[in-house]
């Protein structure tokens, strides 16, 4: 068997391991939140009942009715109710990374393009820096309320502080003599940019990446805790609410898996770019 | 001779702040002409000033005082008719063997298929046709200078400025790479490009030059012609006058030699 292979099946096993370690807490540790809703929920309530809950917050649409409406729970109901919470929260995320993402690159390239962008960039920046995220809470509540755009907005901001700190540094570190051996070439301020800074930094913003991304789901969920009408935060909240542990605790498993996806998702993007960088810089 | 005068240095003096606050002189006074096709090693103990004076001539430093000129202008900023090789490697990583020597030929506006013929060309004269797709990582040391030499030729620049360039490789690397480099610079019916070669191994400089200077505390302490037959060899080395131009090189470097001196 190859070294792969058994990596694969070691990996297997710890997560079997762990799910049948569940089960069998679920089973000793009988206690009950409320009635009828244990602490520790066993698989077969959360792949049967729990999941079917989830119909709950099913908010309606493609001739599927709503629970509130008098209809009765459906897997139906409950797969789309969860796709569509989920939806949202891969929209606010998706916004956020892009926004945050492309402001924070941007205004980190601005530092090193020119005296003049630098000068313009670099007060107004340090000085968001130095804001806690957390901080800025009730200010974002103030200024857009419960809205998608503030939700995005908020994630957006703590993303483009991470993204900018990382790529003004990655600039700082590029050997000088790739910048030199390029202006020899007679290569334009923006070719330099195009041709030597971008794939010079990029191992450096793989790290930044995945950095920002475990901030960018934080930051949408914790957004979404605070007066959300859509999103997995929402689901969590609302179940927390009523004591629903089961609830909580499935919606967090399918985030374990939707954030796990959008890591590998990442790593397999910048594997692609850095195929022309040593193995150690890839992983 | 009728060749044309190719690099002026006039007075060219270079001072450096150090952090400490004291000023270091490290090119002083300079004053120095190359005509068009020379190939002139630069030689001199470490911290003599060399690098500094080669990068003067490439445009990425500016002089305290003093001018360079270039074919009759002063030199401002780097600029295509000047190519330089460095002692680290500097291919860029990212980018294929083949695009890295077109890489000036594209940044100056060369269409794709000229460019590609070019460069195809320049890397079969170094030997490294087999790996024209190949990402720099996996090539040796001595392929990468070869890479860095085909770049700066296929860039067709007139000039052409080496850094100790094979400082860090093997004897025989070294030696291969003496013979592909002199090949390029003296190709039959090509006009040859003018030269300056930073060293300070004096057997290479010997092997290489159509003229040694010798550079000490930031100043020319001595310039000399060496008229040996190319190509050169060990043989043609051997000679009277060449190894008492040694003894007075070694001994410029500081280093006792025994036997005669000239
Ligand atoms: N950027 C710099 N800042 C301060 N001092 C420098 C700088 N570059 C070179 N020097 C000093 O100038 C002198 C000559 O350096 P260099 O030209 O690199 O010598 P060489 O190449 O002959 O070994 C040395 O004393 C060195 O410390
Ligand atoms: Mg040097």
């Amino acid at each position: 068997m190859s070294a792969a292979a058994k990596e694969r099946l070691v990996s297997l096993a710890v997560f079997a391991a762990l799910a049948g370690l569940w089960q069998i807490m679920s089973r000793v540790y009988v206690v009950e939140a409320q009635p009828g809703e244990p602490m520790i929920p066993g698989w077969q309530i959360l792949f049967t009942r729990t999941f079917l809950s989830l119909a709950d917050y099913w908010g309606g649409g493609f001739g599927v009715p709503t629970v509130a409406d008098g209809a009765a729970r459906t897997y139906l109901a409950a797969t789309l109710s969860l796709l569509s919470h989920l939806a949202f929260t891969l929209a606010r995320l998706c916004v956020a990374l892009a926004l945050g993402g492309g402001a924070g690159f941007a205004l980190g390239l601005a530092v090193s393009w020119s005296r003049f962008t630098r000068a313009l960039v670099e007060w107004p920046v340090h000085f968001l820096r130095a804001l806690p995220l957390l901080a800025m809470v009730p200010l974002f509540q103030l200024w857009f309320g419960a809205t998608f755009l503030g939700q995005s907005l908020f994630a957006a901001y703590g993303i483009g502080v991470i993204v900018f700190a990382a790529t003004v540094n990655a600039v700082r570190n590029v050997p000088q003599i790739y910048i030199d051996n390029a202006r020899l070439f007679g290569a334009s301020r923006f070719a330099l940019y195009r041709d030597v800074i971008l794939p010079a930094i990029l191992p450096a913003m793989r790290s930044a990446a995945l950095l920002c991304l475990a901030a960018g789901w934080s930051a949408v969920l914790g957004a979404e805790y605070l007066g959300a009408q859509t999103g997995l935060g929402y689901v969590i909240v609302y179940a927390q609410q009523f004591a629903y542990l089961d609830r909580m605790f499935l919606v967090a498993l399918v985030l374990i898996v939707c954030t796990s996806a959008s890591f590998r998702l990442a790593q397999t993007l910048f594997a692609r770019w850095l195929v022309w960088a040593p193995p150690s810089m890839r992983a | 001779m009728t060749s044309q005068r190719m690099i002026e240095f006039v007075h060219v003096r270079r001072e450096y702040r150090r952090a400490d606050g004291a000023h270091v002189t490290a090119v002083d006074d300079v004053s120095l002409i190359v005509p068009e096709g020379e190939f002139v090693c630069l030689i001199g103990p470490s911290g003599c000033g060399k690098s500094t004076l080669l990068q003067l001539l490439a445009g990425l430093d500016a002089p305290t005082s003093g001018s360079i000129v270039l074919k009759a202008k002063e030199i401002e900023g780097p600029g295509p008719e000047r190519g330089m090789v460095f002692q680290r490697d500097s291919v860029f990583p990212w980018m294929r063997v083949i695009d890295n020597v077109e890489y000036g030929l594209k940044c100056r506006g060369v269409r794709a298929p000229e460019r590609r013929r070019i460069a195809r060309d320049y890397l079969a004269r170094v030997g490294l046709t087999h790996v024209e797709g190949a990402w720099p990582r996996e090539l040796s040391g001595g392929m990468l200078k070869r890479v860095a030499i085909a770049a700066v030729f296929a860039n067709g620049g007139e000039v052409l400025l080496l850094d100790e360039p094979f400082g860090a490789l093997d004897y025989v690397t070294r030696r291969q790479l003496h013979d592909v480099l002199l090949a390029l610079w003296d190709t039959p019916g090509a006009t040859r490009r003018t030269v300056l070669f930073v060293t300070h191994d004096v057997d290479e400089a010997l092997t290489l030059a159509d003229r040694i200077v010798v550079m000490h505390s930031g100043r020319i302490a001595d310039d000399i012609p060496i008229a040996a037959m190319r190509p050169r060899n060990d043989d043609t080395l051997a000679t009277p006058e060449i190894i008492a131009i040694k003894h007075k090189l070694l001994a410029h470097l500081g280093l006792q030699t025994k036997g005669a001196h000239a």
